[in-house]
């Protein structure tokens, strides 16, 4: 089953807590706002095994720190095109502002699944990654 | 501050290839506020350099290390333990930083993470500008307050050169014009006439073309 890491911005989307799929291994991660995630901490969702990172913000104009979903957006853009540098390809990183009509955050991981079909998985990951483990030493 | 840009990571790969244990080096002081060298850009390029070699299919063990300084024996030391286990150190530092620890690590590999690439200013959030040349000769009384030398395209030190467009550099149009600004500045401070004192050709023994350049401070010296 595909493994996705999806880091949230707990005042932009409701209803991630709740999210239960059977289409994908989503751990998810919660963020007091979208500008908090950090390039190192994205990458470490890599490291630990993720086919995919996704990031869900809020809308652009609707952060309540005032812009805090747009750096998210500038640097996810930046670290996509280290991630292709690097061999690893940039589109499995994904960004989302907006919740799809319907089934809302199990939509967009449809969505992820769908771009992952096209990537494969992970190429980097080895039996017995133990991913708890490196996601913690992502906060050093 | 000391600006720096953090080297593409294809080159920094190519450039750590040959070693299996690195140690990332970030400097906390200038490049950590230009973004190039301070504790998340070295937890980020541990990362990705990681990244980078397991998509090659090889693991390589990186670790990271901030300290407040690499120009200075005190902090400097603070990494020996971390630099001692590895089998390079990749700098983040400038270019003083990485010679710092070369020099104290002799028998280490010491390799440069970022260009080193112009003593600036932070302008806003995220556009640093260059402001000075690190000339030996600091004559920004005369021109109160901005220098020709560092940003004058043409470093004229006696007015402008004709090319100002609606105050931009006709080298380019995303730089103030320095003599506008030169002008604006003393018109505002009531110091016009002092821009009509000539100045003569000026020797330059006093910057990096009279060779490498030390500081001596006797009175600190024990």
């Amino acid at each position: 089953m595909p493994k996705l890491t999806l880091f949230y911005c707990i005042n932009g989307i409701a209803g991630v807590s709740d999210l239960a799929v059977d289409i994908a291994d989503v751990r998810t991660v919660k963020l007091p706002c979208s500008s908090m995630i950090k390039d190192f901490i994205l990458l470490r969702a890599f490291e630990a095994g993720s086919d995919a990172v996704i990031v869900l913000t809020c809308p652009e104009g609707q952060c309540q720190h005032a812009d805090g979903n747009i750096r998210a957006r500038k640097r996810v853009e930046r670290l996509k095109m280290m991630l292709d540098s690097i061999g690893l390809d940039g589109r499995r990183l994904m960004l989302f502002n907006t919740l799809p009509e319907g089934d809302g955050i199990t939509e967009i991981v449809k969505q992820a699944l769908s771009e992952l079909e096209d990537l494969g998985p992970n190429p980097l990951v080895t039996p017995g990654h133990n991913s708890a483990r490196l996601i913690q030493g992502a906060s050093r | 501050m000391i600006v720096a840009e953090q080297k593409p990571i294809v080159e920094i790969k190519e450039m750590v290839a040959p070693y299996r244990r690195l140690l990332v080096l970030g400097c906390g002081t200038c490049v950590k506020t230009c973004f190039a060298g301070g504790e998340d850009e070295v937890a980020t390029l541990v990362s990705a350099l990681r990244l980078a070699f397991k998509v090659d299919g090889i693991d390589i063990e990186a670790e990271g290390l901030t300290v407040e300084r690499q120009c200075e024996d005190e902090f400097i030391l603070e990494a020996a333990e971390g630099i001692a286990r590895n089998d390079a150190v990749l700098s983040l530092a400038c270019g003083a930083g990485v010679q710092a620890i070369a020099r104290r690590f002799y028998q280490t590999p010491v390799l440069p993470g970022v260009n080193t690439t112009f003593i600036g200013v932070l302008e806003k959030q995220g556009l640093f500008t260059e402001e000075c040349l690190g000339c030996g000769n600091c004559e920004l009384a005369i021109f109160n307050g901005i220098c020709p030398i560092a940003r004058c395209s043409k470093k004229l030190l006696n007015g402008p050169c004709g090319g100002s467009r609606d105050g931009k550099c006709e080298i380019d149009p995303e730089t103030d014009c320095a003599w506008q600004l030169i002008y604006e500045r003393s018109k505002a401070l009531g110091k016009l006439d002092s821009l009509k004192t000539y100045r003569p050709a000026r020797s330059w023994q006093a910057s990096s073309a009279g060779g490498p350049r030390r500081l001596v401070r006797e009175d600190h010296i024990i």
